[in-house]
């Protein structure tokens, strides 16, 4: 309660604050607003949106220089991007649910990963060269979006248009990984070219292809060529990525159009650390080996969208999209010294196909006053294996059919209050029929305040792991549970909002929000026998919360942006241990921050943010006690802080632009943590791969614009 | 439509402002590419070209008629080149005691290398059948390699003598990733006894005591009731044990129900066999897992396959022997066999399966070390009884005692001698070398680390592990090599 007191008054202090210097009344002069689709009915300014949308620009993308979603969301409040450097995959976590509760979409479509669709995906695997802007709505939008957007979802826009005849933009990016740098084998390597073509009035392509070249962290190893025990291999796994997309966009009268192909090609290279030096005693020499691993990622991506109006105001939208994503992997002996393969074998150990196809229709019976959207939203998913078929061999086919109805209206009682109820049910050939609902409704008060009050729910569908694991382990067994039912989260979200314009060119924007989310019907690895083996199942047993506080001000004085960001927010685990004491809300404070200026007169921009990421503390297993019960210990993750620095400057007339920055100037590598299983307050503290240190980047961006 | 866009380009391209943005550009992603090239990956440094013999030393008391004798290369050769080895004897005269083939001329053998050829062989003929004696000594000598790279060095001598053996390099046939055997393995015969581990069930002791072991190798448990009438054991008296008589489940107090994994003959599980028959109560009896059937993931182990059941058991004391009463624990009746001991053994094993005893174990003198899985206890933190793979235990019951060294900067396994033994390292703990010789996480041996034996003849013995999975990873494929201490 305290915590909310604190907040509040830290709200109406910078607002009290602003009000002093609000000399004239400027409600009435038309500001440019930034425009969301994000849970909208259809595009709109975010202060008519009910739903509370975070925009991440274009600018920002661009100042960063930012390649891939990992990059750009760690400066996030209320994100963490969780590399690992085993697998090469980036995961996203927000409010402390992991990225499987995290939806993730490109113009609205969710996006295809290894193991399902929406979910769980590999933040960079996201490019970002055709981005308009991101937009992040937190909570549970599952009448909105389906099932697993739990947490909250990511929303990618893509650029649909071009102001000039032919564009073509070209850049290259050369990055340090910490002070690693060599022009092939050390560093980052980026290239990406990008054409826009006008064909006529009604439609615009575009064809753009990247490249990112991660030489790997190799933190004092020596790769792949290297035949001791000791320095084989990278401390964070090389990996490439090539990726195609294009776009057509057809816009005329009322409808629009579009179709998207994105194909991306991933490799990550496994060069074991582990040397086997196959010593002959007899002739005292030795003949090294290493069991290597190659994986390979290919994505394809149609998307098919639609979009108008008929009768004057109804509106509709349609996509159609076919995914799919395998995974491969290629694994052999490596003879070091001769350089020799053998025993080389290549499966396809992962593959997902899904078709799916959401059409929405607006405004069927409109008034002023009233507004309703009825909609349908397909998902047919087919898949093979898990990450587990490499251990099992056994790779079982699995098909995830949903058919989801969803409507929703929004009442304006008049254009200070409206409210939105929603409901969507969801059949599926798996699981239960499932109901999911939100409650959204929006106040303007006068002198630019604005109060959300957002409710929602949505579930999260048991992932392969969970639903067909078997596992033989020589001392228990582990197997998966068919008759799973999916985890149930309810969200609520208040966000109350004050807009003030100081002056013609000064706005203050101050944001609290408290956010709250509860996840029932948890799935849980538990011991389900002990006779005649130890056998673990999952179950739907647990429980999960979490309590978030955040204020955001941001301030713009012509060309100077500061924007201050504060959370604090807490996670509650129900714990199967005999102390309930352990059940409570736990802390973490986190503070982001950035200055923003735009120095027109030499075309340069500089910028300057900093995250703080509090120390995070949990509850963790860490051992049995004597009478065989099971105790738990609260573990800590330490704290650090995160600050970037970029410059970007354009020369003749935008044509040629450069980026230099520098990334995790506080040099953060890896984080000490006794937040494991087994570990707690008395353990010794493991260290968590955070990043690989400081970092340098320049990017070269040429721009050549016709007509 | 392309012609057009080209067009267009060109034209825009033809302006002297453009051109010169367009050239600088060019010029620096040319100067990337160039630079490029200058990445290379660093050179190995290579093991020379070797042949040496496959063992150090041979008894020739082992050897019937004729021996081939096994040249290993450290790669495949490749070119044609000659080998040539020097024989020199003591006592045994050359074409008289024995003869080689290809012959010695001038005391020298010369073998041919062939282009491609990774191993050869030549052959050792006994002449003498009674060619033996402490003096008696024909030695092999690698002098000469003509290859390419090539150099004399490993086991480049072989001695044909009456002794112990010197040592060599070893692979226990432990079977794999399901470890379907018990090796037992004797350092000095350098011969090992395979045997597969579900093939019996009880040791009965041959010592002076009385004691009967269980299999640990396939993870068996056993408990006493409170009844001596094996017919007459309630069943659900058996039935109500069961939840308690388990391996690895996590309860401490099954340590109780597992013989003690020092090897110590007075601690198994199974009390020691009264005089009075009416203190040898019936024992329930965990019968332990099969073998594994499943090939897992390269790396990973299967070795527990389906579970075996329950017996119920009862075993007297019969003169200088044993009778064992068994049954099916729903049964009223039992069967009874006698099984006597035999001192040059160990253990005397009776099979279930069979009904019988078997052949397990060999003589006690016979072995040094075995390698199979084994049902560990875990005391600190107390979690019981835990399988553990790729396990070894030393012959404590014969004798054998060992201890571990550690590598220091003045001692390693190449230059240790037998003035380094400490005799007060010596441990008749069978759990010495144990799991401690491999790390199953990296998959691999440790090589700080290295063992002193003492075998039942009192033959000294360094061993140091350098494997644990074959060069394709799969676990099962342990290997060591070891060097007698004089």
């Amino acid at each position: 309660m305290k915590i909310i007191i604190f907040f509040i008054a830290l709200f109406i202090s910078t607002i009290t604050v602003a009000q002093i210097k609000n000399t004239s009344d400027l409600d009435s002069i038309q500001k440019i607003e930034e425009i969301v689709i994000t849970g909208q009915y259809s595009k709109q300014s975010v202060k008519k949106s009910v739903f509370d949308v975070t925009v991440i620009n274009t600018k920002t993308i661009e100042q960063n220089a930012a390649n891939n979603l990992a990059d750009l969301l760690n400066q996030t409040l209320n994100i963490s991007i969780n590399p690992n450097t085993k697998s090469g995959k980036s995961g996203v976590s927000l409010f402390g649910f992991d990225s499987q509760y995290v939806k993730i979409l490109i113009d609205n479509i969710p996006v295809i990963n290894e193991e399902g669709i929406g979910n769980n995906i590999d933040l960079t695997l996201i490019n970002l060269d055709d981005i308009e802007q991101i937009e992040i709505v937190e909570g549970s939008m599952g009448v909105q979006y389906g099932s697993n957007a739990v947490a909250g979802i990511i929303n990618i826009i893509t650029k649909k248009k071009s102001t000039s005849k032919i564009k073509i933009k070209t850049a290259i990016q050369e990055e340090t990984v910490g002070n690693e740098y060599e022009w092939f084998n050390k560093g980052k390597h980026i290239q990406s070219l990008k054409v826009d073509y006008n064909i006529n009035k009604n439609l615009y392509s575009s064809l753009a292809y990247s490249r990112n070249d991660f030489a790997g962290f190799w933190n004092g190893r020596k790769g792949e060529i290297y035949d001791k025990e000791d320095l084989r291999g990278h401390d964070w796994l090389p990996k490439e990525n090539n990726n195609i997309k294009l776009l057509l966009n057809y816009k005329k009268n009322k409808l629009s159009a579009f179709y998207k192909f994105d194909y991306l090609n991933e490799t990550i290279q496994r060069y074991n650390q582990i040397v086997e030096l196959n010593h002959i005693a007899a002739t005292d020499t030795d003949n090294p080996t290493a069991l290597d691993r190659i994986y390979t990622n290919r994505r394809f991506i149609h998307n098919l969208s639609f979009n108008g109006v008929f009768n004057t105001n109804k509106k509709y939208d349609l996509y159609l999209s076919y995914q799919s994503q395998t995974k491969k992997l290629n694994s052999y002996t490596y003879y070091i010294r001769s350089n020799e393969k053998d025993n080389e074998q290549n499966n396809e150990y992962k593959s997902r196909t899904v078709f799916t196809t959401k059409g929405t229709l607006n405004n069927i019976i409109s008034t002023k006053k009233f507004n309703q959207q009825i909609g349908f939203d397909i998902v047919l998913e087919k898949g093979l294996g898990t990450e587990l078929s490499l251990i099992e061999g056994d790779i079982e086919t699995q098909k995830l059919h949903t058919y989801d109805f969803f409507t929703s209206a929004e009442y304006v009682f008049n254009p200070k209050f409206s409210v939105r109820p929603g409901a969507r049910i969801s059949l599926s050939n798996t699981f239960d029929t499932q109901f999911t609902y939100s409650l959204s409704s929006k106040y303007i008060f006068d002198k630019n305040v604005e109060l959300r009050f957002i409710a929602g729910s949505a579930n999260r569908t048991p992932n392969y792991t969970e639903l067909f694991e078997r596992f033989l382990h020589p001392s228990h067994d582990v197997f998966g549970n068919e008759n799973l039912s999916s985890e149930k989260g309810y969200s609520l979200f208040t966000h109350l909002k004050k807009k003030t314009w100081l002056n013609d060119n000064t706005k203050l924007t101050n944001k609290l929000s408290i956010g709250y989310i509860d996840l029932k019907d948890k799935i849980t690895l538990l011991l389900v026998s002990n006779n005649p083996r130890d056998t673990y199942s999952y179950v739907n047993i647990n429980k999960y919360n979490t309590l978030n506080f955040s204020l955001n001000n941001s301030l713009s004085i012509n060309d100077f942006k500061i924007n201050l960001g504060f959370t604090y927010s807490g996670i509650k685990q129900y714990l199967n241990s005999a102390n309930a004491n352990n059940e409570k809300y736990l802390f973490t404070p986190n503070l982001n921050t950035s200055i923003f200026y735009n120095y027109r007169k030499i075309n340069t921009a500089f910028s300057l943010t900093y995250k703080y990421n509090g120390k995070i503390e949990s509850y963790v297993f860490s051992k049995f006690d004597n009478d065989g019960n099971e105790v738990y210990s609260k573990g800590t993750t330490n704290a650090f802080g995160w600050l970037d620095a970029t410059v970007k400057k354009s020369f003749f007339n935008k044509k040629i632009e450069t980026n230099l920055g520098v990334r995790n100037i506080l040099n953060v590598t890896k984080i000490a943590s006794t937040a494991f299983i087994g570990g707690g307050h008395e353990a010794q503290p493991i260290a968590i791969d955070m990043a690989y240190g400081r970092s340098y980047f320049i990017k070269l961006t040429y721009n050549f614009k016709h007509k | 439509m392309a012609d057009h866009t080209l067009l267009n380009l060109h034209i825009t391209l033809n302006t002297n402002k453009m051109k010169n943005i367009y050239k600088s550009f060019l010029v620096l992603s040319s100067f990337l590419l160039i630079i490029t090239s200058c990445s290379k990956d660093p050179i190995l440094e290579q093991d020379p070209f070797v042949i040496a013999f496959d063992n150090l030393s041979l008894n020739i008391q082992n050897i019937s008629d004729q021996e081939n004798i096994k040249l290993i290369y450290s790669n495949t050769a490749n070119e044609n080149s000659t080998l040539v080895i020097e024989v020199t004897n003591n006592i045994a005269v050359y074409g008289v005691d024995y003869l080689t083939i290809p012959a010695a001329e001038n005391n020298r053998i010369t073998i041919p290398i062939n282009k491609g050829e990774s191993q050869k062989t030549f052959t050792f003929k006994k002449l003498n059948p009674n060619l033996m004696g402490n003096d008696v000594f024909i030695n092999f000598k690698i002098i000469e390699i003509t290859h390419a790279t090539s150099s004399i060095q490993g086991n480049s001598n072989l001695l044909l003598n009456s002794s112990a053996s010197i040592g060599g390099d070893f692979e226990p046939e432990v079977g794999g990733p399901n470890e379907g055997n018990q090796v037992f393995v004797d350092l000095s015969n350098q011969t090992s006894t395979v045997i597969q581990r579900d093939t019996w069930d009880l040791g009965f002791y041959c010592g002076n005591e009385f004691r009967v072991s269980l299999n640990g190798s396939i993870f068996m448990a056993t408990k006493a009731t409170n009844y001596t009438d094996i017919d007459t054991v309630p069943e659900s008296v058996l039935t109500n044990m069961q939840t308690e008589v388990l391996v690895s489940n996590g309860n401490p107090e099954n340590a109780n129900y597992v013989d003690a994994i020092n090897g110590d003959v007075t601690e198994t599980a199974i009390d020691e066999i009264s005089e009075t028959d009416s203190e040898n109560k019936v024992y329930l009896l965990n019968m332990g897992s099969k073998i594994g059937l499943y090939t897992p993931n390269t790396g990973s182990v299967d070795m527990q396959g389906s579970f075996r059941g329950w017996k119920k058991i009862r075993i007297l004391k019969n003169g200088d022997g044993y009778t064992l009463q068994y049954a099916n624990i729903e049964d009223t009746t039992h069967q009874e066999i006698f099984i006597a001991k035999d001192n040059l053994y160990n253990f005397i094993h009776f099979s279930f399966d069979t009904e019988n005893t078997v052949d397990i174990e060999p003589q006690k003198d016979n072995w040094d070390l075995c390698f199979a899985p084994f049902t560990y206890v875990i005391s600190n933190p107390a979690y019981g009884s835990y399988i553990y793979s790729d396990f070894i235990i030393h012959n404590r019951k014969g004798n054998v005692a060992s201890y571990q060294q550690s590598n220091t900067n003045e001692l390693n396994y190449d230059n240790f001698e037998l003035t380094d033994v400490n005799e007060t390292n010596f441990t008749n703990d069978q759990t010495t070398i144990g799991s401690n010789w491999r790390n199953i996480f990296t998959r691999s041996v440790y090589n700080d680390r290295f063992y002193i034996l003492k075998d039942p003849d009192d033959n000294y013995y360094k061993i140091k592990f350098t494997a644990l999975v074959n060069q394709d990873g799969v676990r099962g494929f342990p290997q060591f090599e070891y060097t007698i201490l004089e």
